[in-house]
């Protein structure tokens, strides 16, 4: 399905990502992520933007195993192409049994010991050292027990060649200096609570790329940073991105990061991607899009948006019901485009991912080939 | 640690210094004064050794140079215990301090020692509880915890003492006192893994901990670990593990003093426990006081103690 | 071993229409319905004592019917050494405890809630009393202050009982203090107050009833359990209730001679009615955290 204008394999490949996860008080599965499908090519950045519960951060938890609040199971397929092909979620379906009924699943068994081992095993080597994440809320993610520095060190002893702790903790002043913080020496030694925001998410990201990873996923850097250092932040990653050559995950709802980072875009709603393409494609209010991406785009507080009457054209409706998804396409009942020749099929069947043009595709039955 | 967080931890530590004796003096107190409302005069007995009334009282505290209003008595006790005398026993005739320090010893070792069997049981099982919730291991080990917390121990001593002499013939029936048997050192065993089972705090702690454990694990700097690939626990042990096994070791302090008793009853072991079990009977104020202080301070020592790891540990503590 | 996730329906009813009890996991309801069970049995052999409606005399020897098995003869649970009914005389040792146990936890609960409402309300004045109070009370075993009271005043069960409430107390008020606090935070009490209500009715309505009633509860469930064990245990010791008359506590002592030389009932009997019925409290107060406190949490 995919056609990769590359030769080489992408980096990362999800296919029909699910992630589904049981509640107890409502006795139902919450469809979080309802078949994803991704590439990640070498170098770039892919940008992933949706609301909130959109599906956007458990898609990438789900890919690096990360994903242990409460029961759930994940299913398909993530290559990650390092030297050679690893299948992140191997094995893992060898111990659900999934039972289905009319389209719905209705029960699942898990071997939940047996599924973290294999998880674990897929996993080995691979986080840290291949594939490094970096999260929102950088002072909680960071150990508040030890200092800043040993955390960033412990990095460069687990995935690089250097076990001596001199040599380790040279190489975490080397990359905090990289992250342009103010005095790294003397931020080595504090502890996450003495740093700012802004500070602990350079060391954060310090310490993510001191493992020397292929791979970024940075899991909305910025949210919940002040406006004036998220600008930081962003010029930081633009600036490690050209000097290193990265291949990043960029996960956001702010709509603005994604814009200045990514290569390419992946739009989510309710679990599934509405549509892909190169950024500056996707952006283009004045082309073909998703309606989806196109009231986001026209929702999000800029100049433009703000119309004569002063108000903010917000989408309507609410927030997509992960447990309860209609059918036929999840964005019908907020989508301002619906007209006649499309309604059927979108009360209906939802649509696949239609390719427009190469690289650029919208899953909207406006855009079907027909 | 550097010298500037050393000294923060100092001050925070000085002040719980002061708490502890503010706590102990009121202890003392209290002590005082359910002695002083008990019917009869503990007090010609606490410092006299003898039961005398009314003109003759008086007269006797007088010529002993013993204060007559409540406070001075108080004060000349207090004055007493700092100094280590803790009276004389009403039943012996002994200084009690002699007496309790020997026994105190014995009592020690089975404490020290039912608390290591208590954490060796309720660490694991809380651990698997909290991580593999749904396995075999975590439930029967929680069902297990909960069997055994609720059995009385002092039934479940009598069956260790029937199970191990009788049928595996381990131990001669002699008492425990006789220190000069082969096997001697295996039978003070029975005792402390009796104390460490059926202190009937147990599954309490096992709930404690496995909360904390799962709590922690779900805490985000966890999954920046996982995500780093290190190892989780090497992160989480101080949070999930050491502050949550002190903050037990102090808070249960009074229950595994308290099992003592039962324990030491049991098995006819000569330590506080049973002195004090005897004191009450024989209405011994010096000795039953005298253990009560000691009590009190043991646990406060806990508890001074779980203060030093926290903020040994914790990197803002000192930040008061 | 196999987590099991089924979903019931075709259509999935919205949100948490379930209620707490339905909600509930099977091991909670199971826990719970064990308790209730244990309550049940504790209650009505505590009238059945009180009245006398005993199918024998406690104290009438058998001579001819000693350590006797279990459904011997027209003795349900057997004899003991002397002859005499076990079951009558597990019955009435329930005597021993029950009163004497809602006693302590009465107790436990007005006065842990006074004081942590105390300290939790008006902090600046009763905060760091109430706290030294607390600490105080804890920093003495209960056992060993037991025997303490016991030297000097040789008191009986309900006075004991009040000693044993007033040091479960502390626990209670940190808890109450707890909520009183997290209230606080979330400003229902400034709320409260800028409508216009009172302190009382804020304290007892919104503070007590609402938030803290499913913590008392539970709280009261492992009082009663631990007054079983200290009753059981200090008639153990000799203290409590005295030869002839039955405590499930000097039962197991009277029987330990006769455990030693292989006859295990007469002592087994009554520790298997101790563990049976403090499990219950036990699995009560932790079914009911679950369904209730775990509710709120969500």
């Amino acid at each position: 399905m995919t056609e990769s204008l590359h030769i080489r394999p992408p980096l990362l490949r999800v296919e029909n990502l699910r992630t589904y996860f049981y509640s107890q008080v409502k006795r139902a599965f919450a469809r979080s992520v309802d078949g994803v499908d991704l590439d990640v090519e070498r170098g770039e950045t892919l940008g992933i933007v949706g609301e909130s519960g959109s599906g956007k951060s458990v898609t990438m938890l789900s890919a690096v195993g990360l994903v242990t609040a409460g029961p759930g199971v994940i299913t398909g397929k993530v290559t990650f192409h390092d030297e050679a092909p690893l299948d992140l979620l191997q094995g893992l379906d060898s111990n659900v049994e999934i039972k289905h009924r009319n389209g719905r699943i209705m029960h699942i068994a898990k071997d939940n010991q047996a599924w973290q081992k294999q998880a674990d095993r897929n996993l080995r080597g691979v986080r840290g050292g291949k594939i490094s994440m970096i999260f929102q809320n950088p002072r909680a993610a960071l150990n508040p027990f030890e200092t800043v520095g040993k955390q960033i060190a412990e990095s460069v002893r687990l995935h690089t060649g250097m076990k001596s702790a001199v040599q380790a903790k040279e190489r975490a002043l080397y990359w905090l200096e990289q992250v342009h913080i103010d005095s790294p020496r003397l931020r080595y030694d504090n502890h996450p609570y003495g740093l700012s925001g802004g500070m602990s998410q350079r060391a954060m990201i310090a310490m993510a790329l001191a493992a020397e990873p292929r791979m970024l996923i940075a899991d909305e850097p910025t949210t919940g940073l002040d406006a004036t250092i998220q600008a930081r932040i962003v010029d930081l990653l633009d600036d490690l991105k050209s000097r290193l050559g990265m291949t990043m995950v960029l996960i956001s709802h702010d709509i603005g990061v994604i814009s200045r980072l990514s290569n390419r875009i992946a739009v989510m709603y309710g679990g599934r991607v509405m549509e892909t393409g190169p950024s500056a494609e996707v952006l283009d209010e004045s082309a073909d899009g998703h309606p989806y991406t196109r009231a986001l785009l026209a929702s999000t507080p800029r100049r433009e948006n703000i119309t004569a009457s002063g108000h903010l054209p917000a989408i309507e409706g609410d927030v997509l019901d992960t447990i309860n998804v209609p059918c036929g396409c999840r964005f019908r009942e907020r989508c301002q485009r619906i007209n006649d020749t499309v309604r059927t099929r979108c009360e209906t069947i939802e649509p696949e991912l239609f390719e427009i043009t190469p690289g650029r595709r919208i899953r909207c039955w406006l855009y079907s080939p027909q | 640690m550097k010298r500037a967080t050393w000294m923060a931890a100092a001050s925070v530590l000085s002040q719980e210094l002061v708490t502890t004796a503010a706590l102990l003096l009121g202890v003392t107190l209290v002590v005082f004064l359910i002695l002083y409302l008990a019917p009869g005069d503990p007090f010609a007995a606490l410092l006299g050794g003898r039961n005398l009334s009314g003109a003759e009282r008086d007269a006797a505290f007088e010529a002993l140079g013993i204060p007559t209003t409540w406070y001075g008595q108080y004060l000349t006790w207090i004055a007493h215990v700092l100094q280590g005398d803790f009276g004389i026993s009403m039943r012996s005739g002994q200084p009690v301090a002699r007496e309790i320090f020997s026994s105190g010893v014995k009592t020690l070792f089975l404490t020290v020692g039912s608390l290591i069997i208590t954490l060796a049981i309720a660490v694991p099982v809380a651990a698997f509880s909290a991580m593999q919730p749904s396995s075999l291991r975590a439930r029967a080990g929680t069902l297990l915890v909960y069997l055994f917390s609720a059995l009385p121990t002092f039934w479940l001593g009598y069956m260790l003492i029937y199970f191990f002499t009788r049928k595996l013939g381990l131990f001669p029936i002699l008492s425990a006192t006789d220190e000069t048997q082969e096997y001697g050192w295996l039978y003070a065993l029975l005792p402390v893994v009796l104390l460490g089972l059926g202190n009937g705090a147990l599954s309490e702690i096992v709930r404690y901990l496995r909360e904390e454990i799962a709590r922690v694990m779900s805490e985000e700097y966890v999954r920046t670990s996982r995500a780093k690939g290190a190892s989780i626990w090497r992160h989480a042990y101080k949070e999930a593990l050491l502050l949550p096994v002190s903050q037990i070791i102090a808070a249960k302090m009074p229950f595994v003093l308290g099992g003592a008793i039962i324990v030491e009853q049991v098995f006819n072991w000569p330590g506080l426990g049973r002195i004090a079990w005897q004191a009450a009977l024989d209405r011994d104020y010096p000795v039953i006081m005298a253990i009560t202080l000691l009590a009190a301070i043991v646990v406060r020592i806990g508890s001074f103690l779980h203060r030093t790891v926290y903020v040994a540990v914790n990197p803002r503590a000192s930040q008061q | 071993m196999k987590m099991k996730f089924h979903q019931d329906a075709d259509t999935v009813s919205e949100y948490s229409q379930l209620s707490a009890w339905k909600s509930a996991s099977t091991g909670d309801r199971l826990n719970v319905a064990y308790g209730l069970a244990v309550v049940l049995v504790v209650v009505v052999s505590y009238v059945l004592g009180a009245f006398g409606w005993l199918p024998h005399d406690p104290e009438a020897m058998d001579l001819d019917t000693m350590m006797a098995d279990p459904l011997t003869d027209g003795y349900l649970l057997g004899t003991d050494f002397m002859g005499r009914d076990i079951l009558t005389r597990l019955i009435l040792g329930i005597q021993a405890y029950f009163l004497p146990g809602l006693l302590a936890v009465f107790i436990a609960l007005v006065l842990g809630s006074l004081l942590g409402v105390l300290s939790g309300y008006w902090r600046r004045r009763f905060e760091t009393l109430v706290t030294y109070f607390a600490n105080l009370i804890d920093s003495l075993p209960r056992m060993v202050l037991m025997l303490l009271v016991i030297a000097a005043f040789r008191p009986g069960i309900y006075t004991i009982m009040v000693v044993f409430g007033i040091t479960t107390a502390p626990t209670i008020a940190m808890l109450v203090k707890g909520k009183v606090m997290m209230l606080r935070e979330r400003n229902f009490i400034e709320s409260a107050i800028a409508l216009g209500l009172s302190p009382g009715v804020i304290i007892f309505k919104h503070i007590l009833w609402y938030n803290c009633r499913a913590l008392l509860l539970i709280q009261a469930t492992i009082g009663m359990a631990e007054a079983v064990l200290i009753e059981t245990s200090l008639s153990y010791l000799g203290f409590g209730v005295q030869e002839p008359t039955p405590s499930w506590g000097n039962m197991v002592q009277a029987g330990a001679n006769y455990l030693l030389q292989g006859n295990f009932w007469p002592s087994t009997a009554p520790a298997i009615a101790i563990m049976l019925t403090v499990l219950g409290f036990h699995l009560l107060g932790d079914g009911l955290n679950n369904i209730l406190e775990g509710r709120q949490n969500r």
